[in-house]
Parts: C-alpha cells; sequence; structure tokens
C-alpha cells in the first residue's frame, strides 16, 4: 500500500467516525423524545389536567395541583430572579463597562449559571426551612430565582453590549441623563434580546428538580399557600417515578411529556427570535 | 465616553440599583460557601478535613459519616461519563464545521444543543424505565462476555447486571454532557483562520489532516475548556443519576454494582436526616460538592477566556 492511499483511507475512516458521533447524537436526542412521546401521550387525557391525585389504587387522579404549584413557583421565581438579572446585567454593560469588577462579575456569573443546583436546594434549606420547621412554595421560588439571576445577568449583558455606543453618545448629545438613556433608548434597542434570554431562564428553571426537592418538597393536594409546601411538576415526575405503581409511572410519563414540550417549545422559539432579529 | 452620574440624583439612585443587583452574585457565592462552612460546623468538628475525605463509612446508625464512598461515585461517574462523551462530542464539532454541507450546519448544531435543553428529570427517568433494562438485559451481559473475560477488565465488569449501577449512570451522564462539549469544540473550531486551513490544502493535506494538525492544535485551548466544562457539569448532575445509581454508600470495583454520588446523596437523603449530625455531615457533603465544582468550573473559564485572547489577537 502506498503511503499516499493509507492517507486517504485514514481520512476516510476519521471523517466516517465523525459523521457517525454526529448520527450518535441525533440517534440519543431522538430516542429520549420518542420515548416520551410514546409513553406520554396515552395518559394525556383531560383528567389529568383537572383533576387532583387520587389515594393510590383509585383511578381517574391528574396532576392538576403540580400545574398550578409549579405555574405559582415559577411566576415568582421570574418576579423575584428576573429585575434582579436585568439591572445586575445593566451594571455590567453599562456603569462598570471596560471595569475590572465587571469582568469579575461576569466570570463569577458563568461559573454560578453551572454551579449544582442541588447545591442552591442546600443553602435555601438551611435558610428558609430549617429556621421555621416547615417547608414551603417561597422557598422553592427563591431556590429558582437564585439560579435565574447568573443566567438573566449575563444575557442582558450581552444584549446591552451589542447596542451601539453611537446611540447613546446621540441621547446624551440631547442632555439626557444616563438612567433615561438606559431605560429609554438602550433598553429599547436591547428589548428582543433581553425577552429572549428571561424566555430562555424561564425554560431552564421550569425543568429543575433538585432545588424543589427541600425547599417547595411536595403535596399531594391543591395549594395556593406559598408558606406551606407546594407540589411540582418536577417533584411529582420523582415521586411518581420512584413509587411502585404503574399508573405513577403513566403520570409522570404524560408530565414529563408536557414539561419537555414546554421547554423545547420555548427554546427552539428562542433561538428563531435570536436568530432573526440578531443573526446570531 | 461614560457621563458622570454624580449630577443627577436619580441616575446616581439608578447606579446604585444596578450595582446592588450585580453584586448580589458575589453576595450570593460568599453567602452559599458561608452557610454551608456554618451549617456544618458540628461535622467539621467532629470528623475533621481529612478523615471526612477518607473515610469510606456512611452509617447513619452508628452516626460514622465519611464522604469516601460518595466522592468514590462521583469521580468514577464523572471520569467514565467524560471518556464516553468527548471523542463522541469531538466528532460531533468535526463534522458541523468540516463535513456538514452549509444548509445542514445550523440545523444540526441546534439538535445537538436540544439535548442540553431537556431537563434532567426526564434523562433520569428515561434512564430508568427505558435505558436500565436494556443495559441490564444485552449491552452488560455482552460487556461481560468480551471485555470482562480479558485478564485486567474482568473485575470491572463482575457481578450480575441489574442496569441500576455505575455504568448507567456514566451513560447518562455522558449523553448529558455531549452538547457542551460539542457546542464549545464547534465555537473553538469555527475560530481558525481559513487562511491557515488554506494553506494546508495547498500543500496537499487531506481534510482530516488539516482537522487533526490544523485545526484541533489551534483550538485546543477552547476544545480542552468544553471538556473540563462539562466536568463541572457531571460532578453537579443530580437528577439524571439519582434514579440509577441505587444510592449505596460503598466503593466497588465493578461499574455493575449501585453506588452513591454526592449529589445522589443530597437529593435522597437530605429531607430523612434524622439526627444533627447526620445533617450536618450532609450540609458537609454539600460544601465538598460546591468547592469542587466551584473549582472545577473556574479552571474551565480560565482556559475559555485564554482561547479567547489568543483568538481576538
Amino acid at each position: 500500500m502506498t503511503h499516499e492511499t493509507k492517507r486517504k483511507i485514514e481520512g476516510f475512516v476519521a471523517l466516517f467516525l465523525s459523521t457517525l458521533a454526529a448520527f450518535i447524537g441525533l440517534f440519543w436526542l431522538i430516542f429520549i423524545l420518542g420515548d416520551v412521546l410514546i409513553n406520554g401521550i396515552g395518559a394525556l387525557h383531560l383528567n389529568f389536567f383537572l383533576n387532583d391525585p387520587t389515594p393510590a389504587g383509585v383511578a381517574g387522579g391528574g396532576l392538576r395541583n403540580a400545574f398550578v404549584g409549579q405555574l405559582m413557583i415559577t411566576a415568582f421565581a421570574t418576579l423575584i430572579g428576573v429585575p434582579i438579572g436585568v439591572l445586575g446585567g445593566t451594571f455590567l454593560a453599562e456603569y462598570a463597562r471596560g471595569k475590572k469588577l465587571s469582568q469579575i462579575i461576569s466570570i463569577l456569573s458563568d461559573i454560578m449559571v453551572s454551579v449544582p443546583s442541588i447545591i442552591v436546594g442546600t443553602f435555601i434549606y438551611a435558610l428558609m426551612i430549617k429556621p421555621f420547621g416547615h417547608f414551603s412554595g417561597w422557598a422553592g421560588a427563591t431556590a429558582l430565582a437564585i439560579i435565574m439571576i447568573p443566567v438573566v445577568l449575563r444575557t442582558t449583558e450581552d444584549m446591552l453590549s451589542l447596542v451601539p455606543w453611537t446611540l447613546r453618545e446621540a441621547a446624551f448629545a440631547l442632555g439626557a441623563p444616563y438612567y433615561k438613556v438606559i431605560i429609554q433608548v438602550v433598553y429599547r434597542g436591547a428589548a428582543t434580546g433581553i425577552f429572549t434570554g428571561i424566555l430562555l431562564s424561564i425554560a431552564r428553571v421550569a425543568g429543575e428538580t433538585a432545588p424543589l426537592l427541600f425547599t417547595s418538597f411536595n403535596n399531594n393536594f391543591f395549594s395556593m399557600n406559598m408558606n406551606g409546601p407546594m407540589p411540582s411538576l418536577t417533584v411529582s415526575i420523582f415521586q411518581y417515578a420512584m413509587g411502585p405503581y404503574d399508573d405513577w409511572h403513566a403520570q409522570a410519563w404524560a408530565a414529563s411529556l408536557v414539561i419537555t414540550l414546554f421547554i423545547l417549545l420555548i427554546t427552539i422559539g428562542g433561538r428563531l427570535i435570536l436568530k432573526w432579529r440578531y443573526k446570531l | 465616553m461614560t457621563p458622570s452620574t454624580k449630577k443627577n440624583p436619580i441616575d446616581l439612585l439608578f447606579a446604585v440599583l444596578t450595582a446592588v443587583s450585580s453584586l448580589s452574585i458575589i453576595l450570593l457565592i460568599a453567602g452559599i460557601l458561608v452557610v454551608l462552612v456554618f451549617e456544618s460546623s458540628l461535622a467539621i468538628h467532629k470528623f475533621g478535613v481529612f478523615k471526612f475525605i477518607f473515610t469510606i463509612d456512611w452509617d447513619p446508625v452508628r452516626k460514622i459519616f465519611g464522604a469516601a464512598s460518595t466522592l468514590y461515585g462521583t469521580m468514577v461517574t464523572t471520569v467514565l461519563s467524560m471518556l464516553i462523551a468527548i471523542p463522541v462530542a469531538v466528532g460531533i464539532a468535526v463534522f458541523i464545521t468540516e463535513i456538514a454541507p452549509d444548509f445542514l450546519k445550523g440545523p444540526i448544531g441546534v439538535t445537538i444543543e436540544l439535548l442540553a435543553a431537556i431537563p434532567s428529570i426526564i434523562y433520569g427517568m428515561w434512564g430508568l424505565f427505558t435505558l436500565a433494562p436494556i443495559m441490564a438485559n444485552y449491552i452488560e451481559p455482552a460487556l461481560q462476555a468480551t471485555l470482562g473475560k480479558l485478564p485486567l477488565f474482568s473485575i470491572l465488569f463482575k457481578g450480575t447486571p441489574m442496569g441500576i449501577d455505575l455504568l448507567t449512570a456514566s451513560v447518562i451522564l455522558s449523553i448529558m454532557i455531549i452538547p457542551f462539549t460539542a457546542s464549545i469544540s464547534r465555537d473553538a473550531f469555527n475560530l481558525t483562520p481559513e487562511v491557515v486551513k488554506e494553506s494546508a490544502y495547498a500543500l496537499g493535506a487531506t481534510k482530516w489532516e488539516v482537522v487533526k494538525n490544523v485545526v484541533i492544535p489551534y483550538s485546543k485551548l477552547g476544545v480542552f475548556g468544553g471538556c473540563v466544562l462539562s466536568m463541572g457539569r457531571a460532578i453537579g448532575e443530580t437528577m439524571a443519576v439519582a434514579f440509577v445509581l441505587g444510592n449505596n454508600h460503598q466503593i466497588t470495583s465493578s461499574l455493575l454494582n449501585a453506588a452513591a454520588t454526592i449529589t445522589v446523596s443530597l437529593a435522597n437523603e437530605f429531607t430523612e436526616a434524622d439526627s444533627d449530625i447526620y445533617l450536618s455531615s450532609l450540609f458537609y457533603l454539600a460544601l465538598v460538592l460546591f468547592v469542587l465544582s466551584f473549582i472545577t468550573l473556574f479552571i474551565a473559564k480560565l482556559f475559555l477566556i485564554r482561547a479567547e485572547r489568543k483568538y481576538s489577537r
């Protein structure tokens, strides 16, 4: 075999393996999503959304309580996390632009994005559960908010940095103070991006389970009391999947399907918006 | 140039408000560290640092706690998942940047990244109901029959394949970290200047030789950073492994045995801790995990920053 054919064969094998790797990735995605779809769609009827859980063995139960709980926890987490994240990102991109402090906080936020979410759960448990002696929806919402803050902060910073500096200078030249420039010019220019960042951060926390396990805990009954234990879809999935009943497993699959669809739709939608608006 | 904020009181107020919001990140990190140290002080006093890390026992009845078994589980699943994930992830990056036709580059990249959007609890459940039986019935017996027969590998595949074990957990983890490594590697590959690649082609190099001798050496900092980042992710992943690891505190040479990681013990035992020292030891585990993942992620970030500086020059 000549040297050239050897090189050609080696190249062919390597490129073939790379293509194979791409197909392995696609294979896992289709396998997991297909499995969730096939197993989840069966239990997905109206009762599933409208009924509360029934005692084990009694047919006709649903997860209405978990849907409402999940919505409330996520909504309050958004209300706490988004303002802090957006304002924090504003500081990094505007008042502290180019300063060392801005870089440090940026790096630390990037690290916080990847810090294990269960750590946040233990942190909130120590602060908000242990002193009071009972689980609460507020604790769950706070834990999710803490996970949201660095995500929103970083996207806001990036999006504000994309707004051309000359736009600000034009507003300064009209005599506008900096806060007015930020709120009326910069935020408007970056609105789509910030909004998309918020959407993606909601998708990120909507699937979180670990930080809720010992903060909002779980509740088999319908509850809108944020001071008591709150059910959530993800913790219900955990409890039902680990449980012994087939009916529970079916409902866990159905809940998984709903939450996966929700998150994938937001993620894809958010990416399309970014692509359309910023050509990212 | 940034205008002065001193003249306008509202502007000053807004500046302070944003500053406090962004400082909340530093406050959070410091707060987590302080709270975890405070909560685990009981266990730190009783077990010390080195003794805790090297004690294998995790015995709530005799109230003796050590982190060795869970650290071992975390290490084995992390290393094994990276061994599986990195070749696939780099392969995906090569495919997207060098092989795929232009109209496929975007869609395939996004599709792979969707793997990262699937919540970890879904991975966990899928692992328990779908992957674990497949592993137990087909893959693990096959491994035992082939690799398990070799002298050095045999200790890795001892025992009855149940599917609830270190190997299954590592496979799930590997699927979860593929998108992180792949997308960072892809971005790093994309930053290789066309001119450098074209000069290699002009010398008669094949596509693979360009990738191997030009693209990968040029972007190795970024790829390495991506690998360390996914390592940080694997260390802290909780729900995906909680279903398929069995939470059995033991150090086992066989990958087909149940084990525990730090995250899995936290998820399973936190609400069940019935004594102060038990809860304190769990907080101690959380502290160890926090420090471990923080350092890993910090190193990853340093690599990525250095890579960024190198390319932007």
